[in-house]
């Protein structure tokens, strides 16, 4: 608590250091306990939320070295003092009993304790003799400082790109949607869309659940009188659909006939923006295909208006009802919105259009609407993605933490952008690599499969998450290492985990409040934090860790851990210019190495205008939005509409919009065209239903946090099945009973759940993810977007059986 | 919150449980208040009035009951020589407040309450174990069945009592996701795996009250009225034992009662970062 304000106690910490130096001390006294006027040390400090990409700030409530409460953060404009179930008891995140507080390597099959020294020197040696065969797993939980960290590691450092991380499981169609639509990743529009919009859309996207601060934005609005019309696009009934106006049910995979249903009726009726597109917009579709194996390029082939409206004529009303389940009226309700200019329609999406074999085409089609109407670049007029990590922007897109990346958007393949990164990183010409690493379903299929089989990755170190829970078919992706004595797994993390229990080393990591960080959420906010308790036992920030291993190949005599003038990649110095030694973890918090990486990052921030300001200037605000630039007096301005001449700077004077990262090279967007098609599983009489994987409103991704909070576990202890009522009547199954869900590839019991949270479709059935115990990702499909790589968790053919 | 048990009693039971322990001394405390506070009246308000005893220094606790909640709220002013007594009370202001002339307790308080001071730290326990921390959203101490908000408007709009159990008035109407917040203390779907456990403690308010400058003077506001801005939800009819005033026919509530600094976000002063090595290495020269 505060109660004493800054400058009075800066006053007097000035005091104290006068003090101390008249009084013959050496030094002068650098942190006098703060002394609130009750005498209470309970204080109150600014973090985002360790969950999800909403990038909620709360107000951290530490007393003793302990956290002891949580608010939401009233001067954050994400959130407004309001937070979600989860964060209001994200405090309790970090209490679970059975924190990892040492080293542990397994040793005949035993988890032993080691010391720290030790651990950095076995993962250094690890690397030192085959580095080719090594690769990191990130997260998009990663701080940006941790993930550029990792980044320069591997790429300056290894100069491999065998780097990649969990954003490919759950954003990396968005990445591509935007790529291929605007020539820059992340979304044009901003939270500030939910307050103008006059309808919401959400496309295979429950809000409700799991983006509850900003679907309360929304729905909020009805209580003070606005007018907000929430179109619930879905393939189940969830709380989204309790306040939506209309709840349009869709088949799996349907959204992408719907999308181009919605394009043909703007056409047909003249309702498109024909003054925008012709000012604004180019027409595309994909090429040829080089060969059979080989999708096409992802950029495609431009076309014209005429053969794009030839292209979208089959779906009529009639087909698109017949292909997605929507009926045609419903389509035709759709089509007649987004043909009103007097309206503002905002289209929200998560996982649903994401996790899907063609998910850079349904992003890109729903892109395509907006544009076709002109419903872009207003406020309320957007089509967003919503992320699920807190820093899935951040960390995994912005600083580029994939295998096919550079920091700012740089291309890893592209020999321009490696002697930009070179230039920053002081490198030698051709020191990065331009061969892409392995995806993360790609990085794990190989690191399972024996050598001779051409399995050419042999050692995994994963950082801030948990793929033995993720990764989609599990029993290829990630089980066979377990008899495969020459991979080696290191794992940092700060609770046991389905991935930990494969592990060769476990390193325990400090989380969140334990260690400085920074974040960047959906809407492009970067935001800051500062450490506020100290991580147990032995626990360490997982950005030392990488310091420490690159610092140890360095004395091991690692020749890329240098720079061209010699001097070593993490080189940092104090004020005085003398190095400190933060390799060791007694100097790591001399200084602050957050702000010193981030100021180095921050170079590669301006080559796509993704400009972001200096580290002092996140320490004041509660996140600011990029591009983040300087004004004439000094001072730094977020933008919110990128591309929209009035809020972004780098529009040109006097245009209403400009595409300045244009694909075509003319400051246009891309209105693609792409077909509906079906997915690669689809049920049959062996596998009569779908399944569809996701997640709750108590618990976040794997659980591994949540389920250790007494307060979410309780309101959501397992992981159960939820069956259509017809569906259960037909097979004799009632709540609770326990079924089998069987796939191809594995199998899993669950309770049956019906009439429960959600409502599933005859013919659906839903299993959420976060439980440990019941791991639904063995029975998941491992097939993906050929464009982004990502997996899709949403549609595979299961059969289900009650069991006796 | 791993000491706290997770499954709550019924709302009876967590009112009894709060109760029980400290009727007999708290008893005994409100009598000895009473005969004082009646012996006040009886002589006009010439004689000295004993404050109520959460502000009184040195008036004994009850066992088990530290004030942690003390730290919510800012001390009473440093008195300056010549100032007076703070503990005397201050006449001309209950000369012209006298709302317990205008509403009785007894009358304006339909749950009469004998043992005020027992039935605050009852109060405290009871939120207490709903709640991770005083401040934290509760949890749902019944099955919900719909998931509209009409479901829990029909009790918590108005607020409502039925035999023993208390449906508390929500007090941020303008939200309309409830579920968003607050969510089952138990589920529908039986156990989950066993957790290893949760060692956080988390912060307590002692349910006192706020401090006062003097003590005749009005109670600052121990808790932000961040979505805490219907009075009545916890002091009004449906609130709180022990929480109801003794002049519920006056509304204006901030009029005399002020928030304390320390948890109103919105004072300049809250929530700074912590001026540390590494601000100052990063801010250069601080303003």
């Amino acid at each position: 608590m505060l109660t004493v304000d800054r400058r009075a106690f800066l006053k007097a910490s000035a005091m104290a250091a006068a003090t101390a130096a008249a009084s013959g001390a050496s030094r002068a006294i650098a942190l006098p306990v703060l002394e609130p006027r009750d005498g209470a040390p309970l204080r109150w400090q600014k973090a985002p939320c360790r969950f999800c990409g909403t990038g909620c700030h709360v107000m951290v409530g530490t007393e003793n070295g302990r956290v002891v409460a949580i608010q939401g953060d009233q001067k954050a404009d994400v959130n407004r003092g309001l937070l979600c179930v989860k964060g209001y008891h994200v405090g309790l995140a970090l209490y679970g009993r059975d924190r990892l507080t040492t080293p542990l390597l397994r040793r005949d099959g035993r988890m032993v304790p080691i010391a720290w020294d030790e651990a950095i020197d076995i993962i250094a040696r690890r690397i030192m003799a085959d580095p080719k065969r090594f690769s990191f797993y990130g997260s998009g939980q990663w701080t940006i400082p941790e993930g550029y960290a990792a980044n320069k590691f591997v790429k300056a450092g290894l100069g491999t790109n065998l780097i990649d991380a969990n954003p490919r499981l759950c954003m990396a169609s968005a990445v591509t949607g935007f790529l291929s639509t605007y020539g820059v990743d992340e979304p044009p529009g901003v939270y500030d869309d939910l307050d103008a919009c006059d309808v919401a859309i959400m496309w295979g996207n429950n809000m409700a659940e799991m983006h509850p601060v900003l679907f309360s934005r929304l729905v909020d609005r009805r209580t003070r009188g606005e007018k907000v019309t929430i179109i619930d696009m879905t393939t189940r009934r969830t709380r989204t659909s309790d306040l939506a106006d209309h709840v349009l049910y869709f088949r799996p995979h349907g959204d992408l006939a719907i999308a181009n249903g919605i394009a043909h009726l703007l056409i047909r009726s003249g309702t498109w923006d024909r003054a925008f597109v012709e000012k604004h917009c180019n027409f595309r579709q994909l090429g040829a295909a080089p060969d059979e194996r080989t999708a096409p390029a992802m950029l495609g082939v431009p076309m014209t208006f005429e053969e794009y409206a030839r292209a979208v004529e089959p779906y009529t009303p009639e087909k698109v009802a017949e292909l997605s389940g929507v009926s045609a009226a419903d389509i035709r309700m759709l089509a007649e919105l987004f043909g009103r200019r007097d309206i503002r329609i905002n289209s929200l999406w998560c996982m649903g259009m994401n996790q899907h074999t063609r998910g850079t085409a349904i992003n890109c089609l729903v892109h395509g609407i907006h544009l076709l109407s002109g419903h872009f670049g207003r406020p309320g007029d957007a089509s967003t993605s919503l992320t699920g990590q807190p820093s899935a922007c951040g960390t995994a897109r912005e600083v580029g933490t994939l295998c096919h990346l550079l920091p700012g958007g740089l291309m890893a393949a592209n020999p321009e952008h490696r002697k930009i990164a070179e230039g920053h990183w002081n490198l030698e010409e051709g020191r990065l690599s331009g061969t892409i690493g392995h995806h993360a379903v790609e990085l794990f299929r190989r690191f399972n499969t024996p050598t001779a089989e051409g399995g050419d990755i042999s050692t995994i170190w994963v950082q801030v998450t948990n793929p033995g829970q993720t990764m989609p078919h599990l029993n290829r992706n990630f089980r066979p290492k377990r008899d495969l004595d020459d991979r080696f797994l290191i794992v940092s993390d700060v609770y046991p985990t389905a991935t930990t229990e494969l592990a060769d080393l476990i390193l325990p990591s400090s989380m969140w409040v334990e260690k400085n960080g920074m974040y960047g959420n959906s809407e492009r906010r970067t935001q800051q934090w500062f450490r506020m308790v100290m991580p147990p036992g032995d626990a360490r920030d997982d950005c030392w860790q990488t310091i420490a291993v690159s610092r140890r190949l360095l004395e091991l005599g690692h020749a890329g851990m240098k720079d061209r003038d010699g001097k070593w990649l993490f080189h940092t110095t104090d004020s005085g210019g003398r190095e400190v030694p933060i390799w060791s973890w007694e100097h790591y918090y001399d200084v602050n190495v957050d702000e010193r990486l981030f100021n180095e990052y921050r170079a590669f921030s301006r080559h796509k205008h993704k400009d972001l300001a200096p580290y002092a200037e996140y320490v004041k605000a509660r996140g600011l939005r990029w591009p983040v630039v300087q004004h004439a007096d000094g001072s730094w301005h977020e933008t919110r509409w990128r591309f929209s001449g009035f809020d972004d700077p780098y529009v040109e004077r006097g245009r209403e919009f400009q595409f300045y990262h244009s694909v075509s090279g003319d400051d246009r967007a891309l209105i693609w065209f792409r077909p509906h098609e079906f997915p690669p599983e689809m049920p049959d009489d062996e596998y009569p239903f779908w399944l569809c994987t996701g997640r709750v409103l108590e618990h976040w991704h794997t659980g591994t946090m949540t389920q250790r909070i007494p307060q979410l576990h309780r309101a959501m202890p397992k992981a159960y099945a939820e069956l259509n009522r017809e569906d259960a009547a037909r097979l004799g199954i009632r709540s609770g009973d326990m079924v089998t869900i069987r796939s191809r590839r594995g199998e899993l019991d669950l309770p049956a759940w019906i009439g429960g949270r959600g409502d599933p479709r005859p013919g659906d059935v839903f299993v959420p993810f976060f439980d440990e115990a019941k791991l639904i990702n063995l029975v998941t499909l491992d097939a993906y977007d050929p464009y982004s790589r990502q997996p899709d968790y949403k549609k595979c053919a299961v059969a289900i059986e009650r069991r006796a | 919150m791993a000491s706290t048990p997770m499954m709550p009693p019924r709302a009876s039971t967590i009112a009894r449980r709060g109760w029980r322990p400290r009727r007999l001394a708290g008893a005994i405390i409100a009598s000895g208040l009473g005969a004082a506070a009646l012996a006040g009246f009886a002589i006009g308000a010439a004689g000295p009035r004993p404050a109520p005893p959460d502000e009184v220094a040195g008036m004994p606790v009850p066992a088990g009951a530290a004030r942690p909640g003390a730290r919510l709220v800012p001390g009473a002013p440093p008195t300056r020589p010549g100032a007076r007594d703070p503990a005397a009370p201050d006449i001309l202001w209950r000369l012209n407040n006298p709302a317990g002339v205008i509403i009785p307790e007894s009358r304006a308080n339909p749950i009469a309450v004998a043992d005020k001071f027992a039935a605050r730290v009852a109060a405290m326990e009871e939120r207490a174990l709903l709640r991770a921390f005083e401040g934290a959203p509760p949890v749902i101490p019944h099955p919900i069945a719909g998931l509209n908000v009409e479901t829990c408007r029909a009790c918590h709009a108005q607020g409502l009592t039925a035999g023993d159990s208390v449906a508390r008035m929500v007090s941020h109407t303008w939200l309309v996701a409830c579920t968003q917040c607050h969510v089952e203390a138990t589920s529908p779907i039986g156990d989950g795996a066993a957790m290893p456990g949760n060692d956080f403690v988390g912060l307590r308010a002692s349910g006192y009250g706020g401090t006062r400058a003097w003590g005749g003077a009005p109670p600052v506001i121990p808790h932000t009225l961040f979505m805490r801005t219907n009075c009545v939800s916890c002091h009004g009819e449906h609130g709180y034992d022990g929480w109801r005033p003794d002049h519920l026919s006056r509304t204006n509530c901030v009029q005399c009662h002020t928030p304390a600094a320390g948890f109103e976000q919105l004072s300049p002063t809250f929530g700074q970062p912590e001026p540390s090595p590494w601000l100052r290495d990063a801010l250069g020269a601080l303003p």
